[in-house]
């Protein structure tokens, strides 16, 4: 299964891309804030924009946060499939933390079902 | 003890999903005059070719999107029929787990799936009826599609009305769908072995009564 790491900041950051024929299902979150500045909040995000439906005919991007989880300074902090259960992203999978921080590192693995 | 595997007495054939080189297909005669290219004729399948195409769509709970298989631009037109009187497209159809329920029109304002008294017809806005003739998607499978549907040239538009239920933000619906694109060719003086062996496809109008 693929993953991706990127470290924490403000601007949603990218993991996987919307995929149009499966959704995206985070199987892991690992966050490495050992060397961090201060506790941070980190958040899946799931950023798509809906189709044209009878009730709405100009949707416009949408974000809807999926997870959300307080990784605290000075340890790593790891979730698995079980933890991450029922978090499902129809569109692009995104990773967005409370802070900028270069040394808080965020691996996240996924797949596409 | 001593147990004998017993030999089975027939066995079954399961026949293909999908017409095959050789197969032939009957336009029975309820098929109106404007389809005269096929009513009442018997033909050959003389070539296929299958085209996978999945199709997806992000709706709101509560909303739904009329899918709409015919040709042209609109926006909900997912351009699926033939352009030639020759060509029979065979469609297999099915969905990824989802919470949503689909509606099946044809044409676009007439349900396939109502029933006989007045008020029994499917209406997504209705609590209960949204649910009478509904087709979920653990019905037709991604993996193992029940669907079918047939395609010739000017059919009436046939309507997929996918209607998300309470209880998620959004869904998105995916959508397998499997063209079997099947060349015809007309068979002029059928024997009457032909038309017992043919598949009869009978006209959507034959479905309601």
């Amino acid at each position: 299964m693929p993953s991706k790491v990127v470290t924490a900041n403000t601007t949603a950051q990218e993991v996987a891309a919307e995929r149009s024929d499966a959704v995206a299902i985070p199987t892991s979150l690992v966050v490495d804030n050992d060397q961090g500045a201060a506790d941070r909040i980190i958040s899946i995000q799931d950023v798509f924009t809906p189709s044209v439906t009878n009730g709405v005919s100009s949707p416009s991007e949408t974000t809807v946060d999926r997870f959300r989880a307080t990784a605290p300074q000075g340890f790593v902090t790891t979730l698995t499939e079980d933890d991450l259960k029922g978090v499902k992203c129809l569109g692009a999978l995104k990773v967005i933390a409370s802070a900028v921080d270069a040394s808080c590192y965020i691996t996240a693995g996924y797949r596409h079902e | 003890m001593l147990e004998l595997a017993v030999r089975p007495q027939f066995s079954v054939v399961v026949p293909p999903k999908l017409l095959q080189e050789g197969y032939l297909v009957y336009f029975s005669g309820g098929w109106p005059s404007t389809h005269e290219a096929h009513r009442e004729k018997l033909f050959r399948v003389d070539v296929v070719n299958q085209v996978p195409y999945d199709r997806f769509y992000i709706i709101p709970t509560g909303d739904y999107r009329d899918v709409d298989f015919s040709n042209g631009s609109g926006t909900f037109q997912e351009s699926i029929y033939p352009e030639n009187n020759d060509s029979l497209f065979e469609v297999l159809l099915g969905f990824k787990p989802g919470n949503f329920v689909s509606h099946w029109y044809i044409p676009s304002s007439k349900s396939v799936h109502q029933l006989e008294y007045a008020q029994m017809y499917p209406d997504v806005t209705d609590a209960d009826k949204r649910y009478l003739g509904a087709r979920l998607a653990g019905d037709s499978p991604y993996d193992d599609p029940q669907v079918k549907l047939y395609f010739v040239k000017d059919l009436a538009p046939v309507i997929m009305r996918l209607y998300v239920l309470a209880g998620v933000d959004y869904e998105k619906v995916v959508v397998g769908l499997l063209v079997n694109k099947c060349k015809l060719r007309q068979i002029e003086a059928p024997t009457q072995d032909q038309m017992l062996k043919a598949k009869v496809i009978r006209y959507y109008d034959e479905l309601r009564w």
